[in-house]
């Protein structure tokens, strides 16, 4: 005879390989998401920019004085300057009516002739992007100016170029000079695949527990030849196996997608997953996969309708994608204290996995800090599943469940 | 005849409520109890206590005399549990539903398949049997869910108000598995609302109001306590607690 747990772990991987949104959620969303999604969003920016660089600007020139100083120079391509009055400029930018506003003082000739410093200002807004587009115009053409007049001061004195800037800082990115894969790769795993770690396990963990509620195939089971706790791992086997193909599909897709390259504008983003950063990751996310299932139970075993159980679960979600945001911040690096942080480590040993930093102790601190974890939340969904709340709800909700959990349930089982 | 089902003194609070109140019963093999009450009675909440769904603050229950709450697997391998609210997995078809429910009742594959058969025969689920539940007709659901109630061949059949949304042509199929049930030596406890169920099926009666047990005997017992005409008007009498 099988054990009733093994019974009911094949009865609900039938259950869950044949629901189409788990379906589409774990495999078909991550296969098409990733190469559309990143596809479209270069192909996307690559238009954007495009578009830009040739729609026409104008921009307002303010003053005879600033007229003579951009006059040194060819107008930049598609673009118109304008006289115009500072305030009225002002208001057309604003209004978006215009893309910049240049003015230099109403002495720049005569200052630059006088080898002083002439501060030539372009009015522009972040609001817009052509507004942006209009600053980037500006830039080479004032920076063109400046170079001539500069030329023309230091042949004045027979001084070489090097004269003005002796010492010159050339930064070169040792790994990402020429390629931003690894760097994109390691800002964006992390958060997206316990983003879909997450949602592989909320979403099947509310449909077996609430889910099974609302439709009164939970009471079928509690009255078989099963204990609570056989409903229960195969419930948390179901969740950790479905969340942790949904992590697995994701990586792979996100892998593959990265695998052709992927160009951003200007930046080249190649990136390769090796077997060796796969097998860490995975090491990472099962564990994940569990701590999450346990979770997920415990708190959706508490729902009384699957509506219910997703309301409960927003907090949830949010409380667990905190780590992954906090991965990101400046600073936030994978040591032996955060390693000891449950999911927080998983998103640094992902992003150090990514650019190359992971040690096998952070490895083994992470996993055996998540699977610490893991078990607690096991031991939690367990009493939750001995209790009488999750069997049909109930008002008194966390404090019945972890306390006097034999004789609480609610007015509406008295019937 | 010693009672499959047996309940003693049973007692189940809610909060401040004492919604079970010293409730006790028995139900010998080859008969059927019926155990009536207005809402809010404590049926549901007995018939949960017995199956060990809940746990009573005092009192025993026994199946075939295993303690539910002592080995409530054991005691669940005598019983078949059904109300209106039990529901199938949509996306299984009843064949993979009454293995799954046969499995977990320890029954071999052998004695499993002939139980499918037989009760594939019994309740006529030949043309459907190989659907999935979600593409089921809610009298071939009823039917399905009939057959995995009792798909061990329990000793004892619990079923808590299971005709309450069925149409008279679903409800006939529970009428029927109860008399199966009662011709084939069976205890059946059966909660109801439906007066001319009870009359028409149950050897006994239990009144419940307010978690206890405030009249019990036949049909015609009842009604002679209670000096009215019809079950119906009996109900109203011990519901609503007139002399």
């Amino acid at each position: 005879m099988r054990p009733a747990w093994r019974i009911l772990l094949g009865k609900e991987l039938l259950d869950v390989t044949r629901d189409r949104r788990t379906l589409v959620l774990t495999i078909l969303l991550p296969v098409l998401l990733y190469p559309g999604m990143l596809l479209v969003m270069g192909a996307i920016i690559s238009a954007g920019t495009q578009r830009l660089k040739n729609e026409p600007l104008t921009i307002a020139v303010v003053g005879p004085s600033t007229a003579a100083l951009l006059a040194r120079k060819p107008v930049p391509p598609k673009t118109t300057f304008e006289p115009k009055e500072r305030a009225q400029a002002e208001a057309l930018l604003r209004d978006q009516k215009l893309a910049a506003v240049v003015q230099a003082p109403a002495d720049a000739e005569a200052r630059l002739q006088a080898g002083q410093q002439v501060v030539v200002t372009v009015l522009y807004t972040k609001r817009f992007d052509r507004s942006v587009e209009a600053l980037d115009r500006m830039r080479p053409m004032l920076e063109s100016i400046n170079n001539d007049a500069l030329k023309v001061r230091l042949d004045a004195r027979g001084l070489e170029a090097g004269f003005v800037q002796p010492v010159k800082g050339e930064p070169v990115d040792l790994e990402f000079q020429k390629d931003l894969g690894p760097l994109i790769a390691s800002r964006l795993l992390p958060i997206i695949l316990l983003t879909m770690l997450i949602l592989g396990a909320l979403y099947p963990a509310v449909d077996l527990t609430a889910g099974e509620k609302e439709r009164g195939t939970l009471e079928t089971l509690l009255v078989s030849g099963a204990r609570p706790v056989d409903v229960m791992a195969a419930k948390y086997l179901t969740v950790s196996a479905v969340a942790v193909v949904t992590a697995l599909a994701n990586l792979l897709a996100m892998a593959a997608t990265f695998g052709f390259g992927i160009s951003l504008g200007p930046a080249n983003m190649t990136f390769q997953l090796h077997p060796g950063q796969v097998l860490t990751m995975l090491a990472c996310l099962v564990p994940a996969a569990l701590l999450l299932a346990g979770i997920s139970l415990t708190v959706a075993s508490t729902a009384r309708t699957f509506k219910e159980g997703q309301s409960l679960m927003s907090p949830v979600m949010l409380a667990c994608l905190a780590p992954a945001l906090l991965s990101q911040m400046p600073g936030v690096e994978l040591n032996s204290l955060t390693a000891l942080v449950p999911l927080l480590n998983v998103a640094l040993l992902i992003k150090a996995s990514v650019l190359g930093n992971a040690t096998a102790p952070q490895v083994l601190l992470t996993m055996g800090s998540v699977l610490v974890f893991a078990l607690i939340a096991l031991k939690l969904a367990a009493t939750a599943f001995n209790s009488e709340i999750f069997r049909f709800g109930g008002t008194e909700g966390w404090r019945a469940l972890f306390g006097r959990s034999k004789s609480s349930s609610t007015q509406s089982d008295q019937r | 005849m010693a009672a499959v089902i047996e309940v003693e003194g049973i007692v189940r609070d809610f909060g401040a409520t004492r919604a079970v109140d010293q409730v006790s019963f028995g139900v010998e093999p080859g008969e059927v109890v019926g155990l009536l009450g207005p809402n809010g009675a404590g049926k549901t909440t007995t018939l949960r206590v017995l199956a060990g769904l809940l746990t009573p603050a005092a009192g025993r229950t026994r199946i075939n005399g295993v303690d539910v709450q002592v080995e409530p697997l054991a005691a669940r391998r005598q019983l078949g549990f059904l109300t209106a609210s039990t529901g199938l997995y949509e996306r299984l078809t009843g064949r993979e539903m009454l293995q799954t429910f046969g499995r977990l009742q320890q029954l071999d594959e052998e004695t499993l398949a002939a139980r499918i058969a037989a009760l594939t025969d019994e309740l006529e689920l030949q043309g459907f049997l190989d659907k999935r539940c979600g593409a089921m007709s809610s009298g071939q659901k009823q039917r399905i869910n009939i057959a995995r109630a009792v798909v061990h061949d329990p000793l004892a059949y619990v079923l808590d108000e299971p005709t309450a949304t069925l149409d008279p042509l679903a409800s006939r199929d529970i009428l029927e598995l109860v008399q199966r049930a009662q011709a084939r030596n069976k205890a059946v406890l059966f909660s109801t609302h439906r007066m001319e169920e009870a009359e028409y099926l149950c050897t006994r009666l239990l009144f419940m109001r307010g978690g206890k047990v405030v009249a019990r005997g036949t049909s015609a017992e009842l009604l002679a306590q209670s000096g009215k005409q019809k079950l119906t008007d009996a109900f109203l009498h011990y519901a609503g607690g007139a002399a």
